[in-house]
């Protein structure tokens, strides 16, 4: 009977486990030196025993018993139970997120507000010191439930906007266009729908805040999902 | 920004059952094991990891939680010994190896599993075990081959790499 290359190969798995004849385990030590396949694929698998050690004697329940874990009853019955009380909790944390966000947004916009009264009228004779962020929620336009924030970053080079959005569409590409008191239009950030429609990207323009009259995000064929007014 | 409700859905029904069984048998808590594995959950949902290997993102998660809670539980107003709590936690990581190797093994294919049972863990010869399973002694040897192969890929998967 003639041994083939790949019967010789095959033996690494009775040598790292054992039960090997005398004959074959020095037959295959034999082959070991001269097979650097054979050393490789030794050095990956050498530390196993040390592993399988660990395991409970008999190797725990998956080698003593046929089906399941020791906890398989109580979580078949739990399961979709704990799916749901997992999910309260993630839409619990995200309202309160979404809560602490919309509560600096309306910070920002009273402050805003009542700023534009106070100095609105002596904006030309002494500017006022730019906000460093402004937070503004952009609107879904009809037919869209897409949730976007965006943080307009005053910058030495013009504005940082970064920009946190939910339930969008989740393929194509997506871009940000801000749109100057001038009407000119151009793109501040571009990405990718992510599967999930969750995104949160930072894009830049070099106009200031100031200069920035609205804000739109449009989808690669140009349509408008949710725009903000400055 | 963190996973939406579908994902987190599907991360806990793909990995509870597991993280449940390696919670569980790590700490012999059974009133505690919930609360830890959806705090896991809720760490990934939140960090979002961009990771190709999220079962090992989980697993070293709930290493991490188990070990943290181990240590705030076992805290003493004392002056605790650094010996102790090296001892515990590498007393603890030993625990959670064990655990992952055991659910490694459940997760062979069931004639790969049965070879490892009877040549490591019953120390069979190859022929003793093609007797008791039945097939040809070349047939005991690829599988033996595979079953070392595929346990250390899941172990791999599972961010066991010693």
């Amino acid at each position: 009977m003639t041994t083939g290359s790949d019967e010789r190969h095959v033996m690494l798995g009775a040598y790292v486990l054992g039960g090997l004849s005398d004959e074959e385990h020095s037959a295959f030590s034999e082959h070991l030196r001269t097979c650097g396949r054979c050393q490789a694929e030794l050095g990956q698998v050498s530390g196993l025993p040390r592993l399988l050690d660990l395991a409970a004697p008999e190797g725990g329940p998956f080698l003593t018993s046929a089906v399941g874990g020791d906890a398989a009853p109580r979580e078949r019955a739990t399961k979709e139970e704990n799916v749901v009380r997992l999910l309260d909790e993630v839409g619990r944390r995200r309202r309160h997120r979404r809560r602490w966000l919309s509560a600096v947004a309306a910070a920002v916009a009273a402050v805003l507000f009542a700023g534009g009264a106070w100095l609105g009228p002596q904006l030309f004779s002494s500017s006022p010191p730019a906000p460093p962020t402004t937070h503004v929620a952009a609107a879904p336009v009809a037919g869209s439930g897409v949730r976007v924030d965006l943080a307009l970053v005053t910058r030495g080079w013009g504005t940082q906007i970064d920009i946190d959005c939910e339930d969008m569409p989740t393929q194509g590409e997506l871009a940000l266009w801000v749109v100057d008191r001038s009407g000119r239009a151009v793109t501040a950030a571009s990405w990718h729908a992510t599967p999930g429609g969750y995104s949160r990207v930072t894009g830049a323009t070099a106009l200031p805040p100031s200069q920035i009259r609205s804000l739109e995000v449009r989808t690669d064929t140009g349509q408008v999902l949710a725009s903000a007014r400055t | 920004m963190p996973l939406d409700e579908d994902a987190v859905a599907a991360i806990y029904r793909e990995h509870g059952p597991m993280l449940r069984r390696v919670v569980w048998r790590a700490t012999s808590d059974a009133n505690r094991v919930d609360d830890i594995v959806q705090e896991v959950i809720l760490r990934v949902w939140r960090q979002a990891p961009d990771t190709d290997n999220l079962r090992a993102y989980l697993i070293t998660t709930a290493r991490h939680l188990i070990v943290d809670q181990h240590r705030a539980a076992g805290r003493r107003p004392q002056q605790a010994q650094l010996v102790d709590i090296a001892e515990r936690d590498s007393a603890l990581d030993r625990a959670l190896d064990q655990v992952l190797v055991e659910e490694a093994l459940g997760r062979l294919q069931s004639n790969h599993r049965e070879i490892v049972r009877c040549l490591y863990y019953e120390r069979l010869t190859v022929a003793e075990t093609a007797e008791r399973v039945g097939v040809p002694e070349g047939t005991v040897k690829s599988r033996a081959y595979y079953a070392v192969r595929n346990l250390r890929a899941v172990l791999d998967e599972m961010g066991v790499t010693r």
